[in-house]
């Protein structure tokens, strides 16, 4: 009777596999074609997409890297996304710390406000910021970028970090008041410490999103020289015609990063989900 | 300890800087662009109140305005529906086994992490007649359908695809926040169930379930609204078109704003879009019950 | 405490600059923000878009504004254009300096539009004629340039003279510098006609679908053509309507309807050519279906000249099978776009800009044009036909023989919208909504969004 069990859950266990093996294949396969697209010319692309290239187009990828000036981007991407996440994570979680676990009458209130940002589509506020910093010398300039990231970012930011803090232990607290630590130290030195894998979830999904971001990217930076990532993709798109297999190449390329960092610390993205959920 | 908690000017320090910046990064253009939405106004020249005319035209002559909410709606009940239960149907199976179980986690979360304007470009493509999966079908006999063209049906073929896409790009979010919240519950109660006879599926419904509600509202209320919000992909897969019947809300009002520059009766379309929003926010917290931010 | 201090600190200094930057919205910056010292000149205001580095060596910075990047770029067109700034940079150096901003032509509206309405208008910048043009003529964001080009002979430069701006002008004065002509013909598959027997190029209508008939009965695909693209199809469509005698100043003004028999003519024709396209037209993008033409897979592609330069690089053997002829039946009226340029009406540089515009139409570009870029000259250039492509010899023998020409479809309606859903009403009839209920909504859009206003 146990042996008929375990036999039938070996099965399962085998169906699951195989289940999960074919979504892996329909996950991972698009993603083997564009670095296969890429590394075909337009032309062969146009007659036979399916066909091995009879020459591997390494040169879409020094062009893409040229021409796209990918490098630049790259670098004002990190510059960009990296401030933003520092300065998110910051006043984010200070924020947070005042909602989650100071108590005062509107905190309540307070949150609601900040979630009401997390509805916003970016387009609706896109003419009246732009106006706003131009009027303050702000666009064309990586602090211009920066300062809506932040704020479109901190919503997310509070929404998860207040659950983080809130799932310490009071007693944590009590014993540094008693202690005669301030509240600013007991935020520094016993909140932030023990959410770093909060922080650690927040900031990639922060970083990733403004990564990723064009829309406010494109309107305002103009400066070739401080264009982000996204905005250089897109130089690949002409009026008339596209060049597919160079454009595929400089999205590989901006997507190299990604997948490493990712790869990189993708347990630590479960284990702070893990953490964040456990306070129930 | 409670005088230490009601520091005022401790809270104030603390929220002031995400409180302004907010305010006058977010909060301000809001109530900028809610009063544009009343206003005559193309960005070139001042804005010019008009009252309700912008809404008037939106829900009595806009045709595509009635397509746009049609699928809005669809894709915000599609992409609930769908993320929940293939959300949860991952997360349980991933959690049953123990060989891979990173691999393939980190595998189908993966797009959730990659430019959706770049996956939108390469779903694009594979659909394309002359270029993509059409070609593979035509290797068995098989006439592929006009995937992104076709305008057959209520709810027309490429909704559902982009509707599919998107939930291959996005199921790994749920599915984490499902994961992290399973995982989280307590071995000893699966023991106790075991022990009491139930099979998987039986403790999965009640133990599991019941157990990761409050995440399931949470990524419910994320998935809702992110699918009103949802942009990109439709942008790059087929920019609304055929005549704006792929349009949802976001899409017809980034036309209607930056390429006819109406921004009011894009802010319009905006405030509608918030509205909503605030409507199915409430809706799911009120009857997916959950305590948020309540110790 | 140091923490404590760094965070006080933190809090107050965004206060302190977000308030400030609030106040400064009347008041050119906060002083603290200040860091170019270019404050001092009046000019930085008004063009504050590229923070000009060099404002105190006398150089005077203008920026143009560009649809196509101009370094990852393989449209010919824009190469070409590339050259021209750097030749205006190096010309001019120590006096005048152009910054180019680009994006890409989905982005190019927003942006630019985005710019004005914060007052960094570009100095100048690219712009199709027709509506999209009106948009900054009305509201006096373009400059008036025509005592700019009557000043010193630039005008008789161009082929046709004042004729040459009929596009750009507005109530006598003209608004924009037209830079090149692109015209819609049929381009066409030599070896394949022949192979179809067909020897006359086809006149009317009737000879143009006898033709496609043959090609069919040879075993050819007629036409090749991007139907989900609405500016592909719309192009055809307007030579329909044109051919139909369909007066689009008449029904902007509410003396004609979308719902007369022209119209409907117009239409039915459309349908009818239409069981020629390739089987994946409406899918295929306008990158695919020209690739289908200069990879011999179909035999005619209604398109604009430009596409010459991207048949020859995409396939150079193609270039000695390739032959043109004017759409048929349109009574000797052709379909032409120009690309051009406009002034800031506010800049503070007019003199650099139009020394700027004159680069592009000088004799050096306009001979790139034609021998590379495969467009017609905007001047009365004397170029290397020989040079040139050989397609664009026929398209100049069509524009030449053309008895009149009128601007793409889409572009010469009442509003960039009107074009849109003219555009897109011509798709949904493509894939199969009846004639009849297509122009219905036509013709209710212009109710509700032109006529009454």
């Amino acid at each position: 009777m146990k042996k008929a069990g375990k036999k039938k859950s070996k099965i399962s266990t085998k169906i699951i596999y195989i289940f999960l093996s074919i979504l892996a294949v329909v996950y991972l396969l698009p993603l083997v074609w564009v670095v296969y697209v890429s590394l075909k010319d337009d032309k062969t692309l146009f007659v036979s997409p399916w066909a091995l290239p009879e020459k591997l187009m390494f040169e879409n990828y020094s062009f893409a890297w040229t021409a796209g000036r990918l490098g630049v981007a790259t670098l004002n991407s990190a510059l960009v996304c990296g401030v933003t996440l520092i300065l998110c994570l910051l006043v984010g979680s200070m924020a947070a710390f005042a909602i989650g676990r100071m108590r005062w009458k509107l905190s309540g209130v307070v949150m609601t406000y900040f979630l009401t940002g997390m509805m916003i589509p970016v387009h609706c506020i896109l003419i009246p910021v732009f106006t706003r910093f131009s009027k303050m010398h702000l666009t064309n300039s990586q602090i211009g970028l920066i300062l809506p990231y932040l704020t479109l970012s901190l919503p997310i930011t509070i929404f998860i970090m207040t659950g983080f803090f809130q799932s310490l232990p009071n007693e944590l607290f009590e014993s540094a008041c008693i202690d005669g630590c301030s509240i600013y130290r007991s935020f520094t030195h016993i909140a932030l410490p023990l959410s770093k894998t909060g922080l650690f979830v927040t900031g990639l999904m922060t970083f990733v999103a403004n990564w990723n971001e064009l829309l406010l990217a494109m309107v305002f930076i103009s400066d070739d020289s401080k264009k982000t990532l996204p905005v250089s993709l897109s130089k690949f798109v002409g009026p008339y015609n596209t060049n597919y297999s160079q454009m595929f190449a400089a999205i590989v390329i901006a997507i190299i990063p990604t997948i490493i960092v990712y790869c990189m610390f993708s347990n630590q993205i479960v284990e702070g989900l893990t953490a964040g959920a456990v306070k129930g | 300890m409670d005088k230490f908690l009601r520091d005022k000017k401790a809270i104030i320090i603390f929220i002031a800087p995400a409180f302004l910046l907010f305010t006058f990064v977010l909060f301000i253009p809001i109530c900028q662009s809610v009063y544009y939405s009343f206003c005559e106004y193309n960005a070139l020249t001042d804005p010019k109140f008009i009252g309700f005319e912008n809404y008037r035209q939106l829900f009595t002559i806009d045709r595509t305005m009635k397509i746009a909410l049609k699928n809005s709606l669809f894709f915000l009940i599609f992409s609930v529906v769908t993320q929940l239960i293939a959300g949860l149907i991952l997360a349980a199976l991933l959690t049953n086994i123990k060989k891979g179980r990173d691999f393939f986690k980190n595998v189908y979360y993966l797009p959730c992490v990659l430019s959706s304007a770049a996956l939108g470009l390469l779903w694009m493509f594979v659909f394309t007649p002359k270029l993509g999966i059409n070609q593979i079908l035509a290797q068995f006999g098989i006439e592929g359908p006009l995937w992104l063209m076709d305008t057959k049906g209520f709810i027309i073929l490429p909704m559902w695809v982009i509707a599919s896409v998107s939930l291959w790009q996005y199921v790994g979010q749920s599915m984490m926040l499902y994961m992290a919240q399973i995982s989280g519950i307590s071995g000893s109660l699966y023991e106790a169930s075991y022990i009491d006879g139930c099979t998987k599926a039986q403790s999965f419904r009640y133990i599991t379930l019941p157990l990761i509600r409050p995440m399931v509202a949470t990524a419910m209320s994320l998935n809702a609204i992110g699918s009103l919000k949802f942009f990109d992909l439709i942008f790059n897969m087929t920019e609304g078109g055929p005549n704006h019947m792929t349009d949802v809300l976001a899409t017809h009002l980034y036309q209607q704003g930056f390429k006819y520059f109406k921004y009011g009766y894009a802010s319009a379309i905006g405030t509608i879009l918030l509205i909503m929003c605030l409507i199915v926010t409430f809706i799911i917290n009120k009857f997916v019950k959950v305590e948020n931010y309540e110790m | 405490m140091k923490k404590k201090v760094l965070s006080v600190l933190l809090s107050t200094a965004m206060a302190a600059s977000m308030l400030a930057g609030c106040g400064g919205s009347d008041t050119p910056a906060a002083p603290a923000a200040d860091n170019g010292g270019s404050q001092d000149t009046a000019s930085s205001e008004a063009d504050g878009n590229a923070e000009a580095p060099a404002a105190s060596e006398g150089v005077e910075e203008i920026t143009w504004m560009f649809w196509d990047d101009l370094n990852a770029t393989e449209d010919l067109i824009s190469i070409g254009y590339k050259d021209t700034v750097e030749r205006f940079n190096k010309d001019y150096e120590g006096k005048y300096h152009v910054n180019v901003v680009t994006t890409n032509l989905e982005e190019y509206y927003p942006k630019l539009n985005a710019l004005v309405a914060a007052g960094e208008t570009p100095d100048c910048f690219i712009v199709s004629p027709g509506p999209n043009l009106d948009v900054y003529v009305d509201p006096g964001v373009a400059a008036d340039l025509t005592d700019y080009l009557k000043a010193d002979g630039w005008m008789d430069t161009f082929n046709g003279g004042e004729g040459a701006f009929s596009q750009q002008t507005y109530d006598g004065k003209i608004y924009a510098v037209p830079l090149n002509i692109a015209a819609a013909c049929v381009f066409y598959n030599t070896e394949m006609f022949e192979a179809a027997g067909i020897t006359t190029m086809p006149t009317d209508w009737q000879g143009m679908l006898d033709a496609c008939e043959k090609l069919q009965g040879a075993g050819y695909t007629p036409i090749t053509i991007s139907a989900g693209t609405a500016w592909c199809l719309s192009m055809l469509a307007g030579y329909l309507c044109d051919s139909e005698g369909v007066d689009l100043a008449a029904i902007d003004g509410g003396n004609a309807s979308w719902l007369d028999a022209n119209v409907v003519n117009a239409t039915n024709k459309l349908v009818e050519i239409s069981k020629y396209f390739q089987p994946t037209a409406a899918g295929d993008t306008n990158d695919v279906a020209t690739a289908n033409f200069y990879n011999e897979e179909a035999a005619m592609l209604i398109q604009g000249s430009w596409t010459i330069a991207q048949i020859n690089g995409a396939n150079p053997d193609f270039e000695s099978k390739c032959g043109v002829f004017a759409f048929p039946g349109t009574d000797g009226r052709v379909i032409a776009k120009s690309d051009s340029i406009a002034m800031s009406a506010k800049t503070a540089h007019p003199d650099a800009v139009i020394a700027f515009m004159k680069y592009f139409t000088d004799d050096t570009a306009q001979k790139y044009t034609a021998e590379v870029g495969g467009k017609i000259p905007v001047t009365t250039v004397e170029y290397d036909a020989s040079k040139a492509p050989a397609q664009l010899a026929y398209v100049m023998d069509v524009f030449g023989n053309a008895k009149s020409t009128f601007g793409f479809y889409n572009e010469s309606m009442a509003t960039t919208e009107a074009g849109a859903f003219f555009d897109d009403t011509m798709v949904s009839i493509y894939l199969g909504t009846p004639v009849e209920d297509g122009l219905a909504s036509l013709e209710d859009f212009y109710k509700n969004n032109v006529w009454n206003k």
